[in-house]
């Protein structure tokens, strides 16, 4: 049991979950205190003393499933068929068996004492508890731990009977019917002994495989899902599926959370301020009032303001999406959010986002707003100006001006000059632009004339690419 | 205390709590192994509640300590009486200069003060705070540490040592042990993730919202006097409304305050303007109100049409992912 836990708290590490040494030893302890009867008392004690995050029972519920639902049920299901369909042919299996057991116990054997090997044994008296684990061991033995693919399956089965020595006990029974049949059994019986011993091996290597899928299934498990969210992490934003954009919606919402955890520590981190009297007379009761510690307030951290300028023409609507989403799920995070989107007229949308939750509102502002056309073409020039004379005033010196674009500009004017009075006048002002830079300022590209006016310019492809941008802006 | 985990489900539902076979396994681990717990869970599942109720059970008396940012050891743990030592000493100056009498020289002086000071640090000086007052009692305590998600990292730091060895260490004076540990309960609602190392000491219970037949049961117990009927269509509803897709699903308190206003109304069974009028209860956000009120009719009227399947249904509950 323990080999099997630890076994199982592994296999829980692979899949990305924390569990400590000490967590698997209070799994041992809380299993002591309990009767193994019922399942689920099993799989509640379990999870409360390994799995320590609500995001995790998930992934536990369904290796757990995985790697606890009876093998041996399997094992038992693959022998009682074999049994029964021998059954169906007349032949009295139970009968047989107990007969043979019967032999084997009293050591009345025909023609002298036969060496029958543990395996053997354990077939014929149906001990399925013992054979079992002696697959796991001959499992163990054979490597089964390092199954990697399908192609596999076989290799390792093959294997693992070797070491079972299923071809040793396979000859034995049929050693053990030949003297049957010599010490005077029917020839009825002694078949009927020898199709057993058949189907048996059948079973067992059945058994065996099937318990190669499983090895391979739990030490898989994690593969696909840990790829595909990889995938998610550095696939492009052009070329998102309407699926995989419902997707990595949720998983923008959880980094975002996470985000969040993190400033809540970070929170903590401030400047010092005035000196705190009160607390500081406090403090220093105990020496009498003579304060020999000083105390100061503590200042918080400036949270910043934040204008967000979204190009949201199809190029690059992918990458505005989920900025929007990340920085309206981090609205504590700012004391004041605007934002605005533009194709070639621009327009605010932050009362959309007061008047609805974030996807809807994210999906509304894409599509304008009903503030601006978006079936035109890129303008960026025309946006800055109109910003710059409608909505200047929104930027002060604690503001970070927030721009995506692919700055191409279908060769209208760029009017770099509203940008660049901007940029006098914002904290910042940083641009994501989901072009490589090799091609910023080629084609129709104008990004090289609004470069000098940003304080940074950033590639933003891809979710990492995005994160790690929202990471500089609140931290 | 408690025998068995049947046992603990029985003996907390006497005291009118409710709860599931995963709930009282967690429970009885805790005693038996006389780990901490922390248990977490959206907001108004009863996860304070748990831990009163499980010490009123195993009748012992419940020490709370609530976290709030900028809590320290000073108010979680102890803190020096300074005016009383201070009263103490110009009360007994007499008594201090006839302790002083006959000394010769500033260091004799100082010496036989030293020989005295430990009367001004002494338990007598201390005040307990929960901590402490939970370890040093005579009797078995509970100890409930509610929203420790809102404490500081540095006080979780702190808490590490209290909860794995469940002492405490007073410099002036040595350490207090606990005689009996008490049975320790952690609430938090998720504000930020607790360190790794608080919660490898810890056994861990997620509540989530109840399923329709432990919703009612809780009902039943909770809000006596209600007709079966209006109990049923309640939870049904409220089920119904958990998969919408709002800012602040309801949680049990909100279905139990609602039932309390439904009973207060003499309402016999649910129509739509009533919950329409009373939806303010169990709803907490304008827009989630609003969308709430565009699903009701369907959600009132259809059987139970499985979220997705309906045209312009929300969609379903996001499943909880393992992104880390």
């Amino acid at each position: 049991m323990q080999r099997k836990i630890l076994e199982f708290a592994n296999l829980l590490r692979q899949s990305g979950l924390r569990v400590s040494v000490s967590e698997a030893i209070d799994a041992f302890q809380a299993l002591g205190e309990l009767s193994l009867a019922d399942r689920d008392v099993f799989r509640d004690a379990l999870r409360a003393s390994l799995v320590k995050r609500g995001d995790d029972i998930a992934t536990y519920d369904q290796l757990f499933d995985l790697y606890w639902s009876g093998f041996y049920d399997n094992l038992k299901n693959a022998f009682d068929s074999a049994t029964g369909s021998l059954g169906e042919q007349g032949i009295d299996v139970e009968r047989l068996l107990e007969q043979i057991r019967q032999m084997l116990e009293s050591g009345q054997m025909p023609e002298g004492e036969i060496d029958l090997s543990e395996l053997a044994r354990a077939l014929l008296t149906g001990d399925l508890n013992q054979l079992e684990q002696m697959i796991r061991a001959a499992a163990a033995q054979a490597g089964a731990a390092r199954i990697e693919n399908m192609l596999q399956i076989g290799f390792f089965s093959r294997r693992t009977m070797e070491s079972l020595g299923a071809e040793g006990a396979a000859n034995e029974l049929r050693e053990l019917a030949a003297r049957l049949r010599a010490a005077g059994m029917g020839d009825a019986e002694a078949d009927a002994i020898g199709k057993l011993a058949e189907r048996f091996f059948e079973a067992l290597r059945k058994s065996v495989r099937d318990f190669m899928e499983r090895e391979l299934q739990t030490r898989n498990f994690d593969y696909m899902e840990k790829f595909r969210r990889e995938a998610l992490f550095e696939k492009s934003f052009y070329s998102l599926t309407e699926d995989e954009i419902a997707r990595m919606r949720e998983v923008v919402s959880r980094l975002a959370q996470k985000i969040k955890n993190v400033m809540s520590i970070r929170r903590k981190r401030r400047k010092k301020g005035k000196l705190d009297l009160h607390t500081m007379l406090r403090r220093n009761a105990g020496h009498g009032g003579v304060p020999f510690e000083l105390v100061f307030k503590e200042k918080r951290k400036d949270r910043p303001k934040l204008v967000i300028l979204c190009d949201v023409s199809s190029s690059v609507a992918n990458v505005s999406r989920f900025m929007l989403q990340f920085v309206y799920s981090l609205q504590e995070c700012f004391t004041k959010i605007r934002a605005f989107v533009f194709v070639a007229e621009l327009g605010e949308v932050t009362p959309v986002f007061q008047d609805h939750d974030v996807s809807k509102a994210i999906e509304e502002a894409l599509e304008g707003g009903g503030v601006i056309n978006v079936y035109t073409r890129s303008n960026f020039g025309m946006a800055f100006h109109i910003f710059w004379r409608d909505f200047l005033s929104a930027v002060d010196a604690k503001t970070t001006v927030l721009i995506l674009g692919d700055a191409r500009n279908n060769y209208n004017d760029p009017k770099a000059w509203c940008l660049r009075d901007l940029h006098t006048k914002a904290k910042n002002v940083i641009w994501l632009n989901p072009e490589s830079p090799s091609a910023w300022g080629f084609g129709d590209s104008v990004m090289d004339k609004y470069l000098p006016y940003t304080t940074m310019a950033e590639e933003c492809r891809n979710l990492r690419q995005l994160s790690r941008v929202v990471d500089k802006l609140v931290l | 205390m408690f025998e068995t985990v049947e046992d603990v489900q029985k003996r907390l539902e006497e005291q009118g709590y409710i709860c599931d076979r995963r709930i009282a396994t967690v429970v009885y681990l805790a005693l038996k192994l006389e780990k901490p717990v922390l248990v977490e869970g959206p907001a108004g599942v009863g996860k304070t509640e748990l831990a009163k109720v499980v010490a009123k059970a195993a009748g012992r008396p419940l020490v709370r300590l609530q976290c709030y940012e900028g809590l320290d050891e000073a108010k979680a743990l102890y803190e020096w009486e300074y005016s009383k030592q201070l009263l103490y000493t110009q009360i007994l100056k007499e008594k201090i200069s006839e302790v002083m009498e006959g000394t010769k020289s500033l260091r004799e002086a100082a010496e036989r003060v030293g020989q005295q000071d430990s009367v001004f640090f002494s338990e007598q000086f201390i005040v307990p705070r929960p901590l402490l007052h939970a370890i040093t009692s005579k009797e078995p305590t509970a100890l409930l540490i509610d929203e420790v998600d809102k404490s500081d990292p540095e006080f979780e730091a702190f808490l590490l040592e209290v909860l794995s060895d469940f002492q405490v260490t007073v410099p002036e004076i040595g350490t207090f042990e606990a005689v009996t540990r008490p049975i320790v309960f952690l609430t938090s609602n998720d504000a930020r993730e607790m360190s790794d190392a608080l919660k490898r000491r810890c056994l861990h219970l997620w509540i989530d919202y109840p399923d329709e037949e432990v919703e009612r049961k809780i009902l039943e117990v909770k809000v006596p006097g209600m007709d079966q009927k209006l109990v049923a269509d309640v939870v049904a509803l409220m089920q119904k409304l958990r998969s919408l897709d709002l800012k602040k699903a309801p949680s049990i308190s909100e279905t139990l305050d609602w039932a309390r206003a439904l009973l207060a109304l003499n309402a016999t069974s649910l129509d739509e303007d009533l919950v329409k009028d009373t939806m303010s209860v169990i709803l907490k956000y304008e827009a989630d109100i609003r969308k709430a009120q565009q699903e009701l009719s369907r959600m009132m009227t259809k059987p139970t049409p499985a979220p997705g399947e309906v045209p312009g249904a929300p969609a379903p509950p996001r499943k909880k992912g393992t992104l880390h």
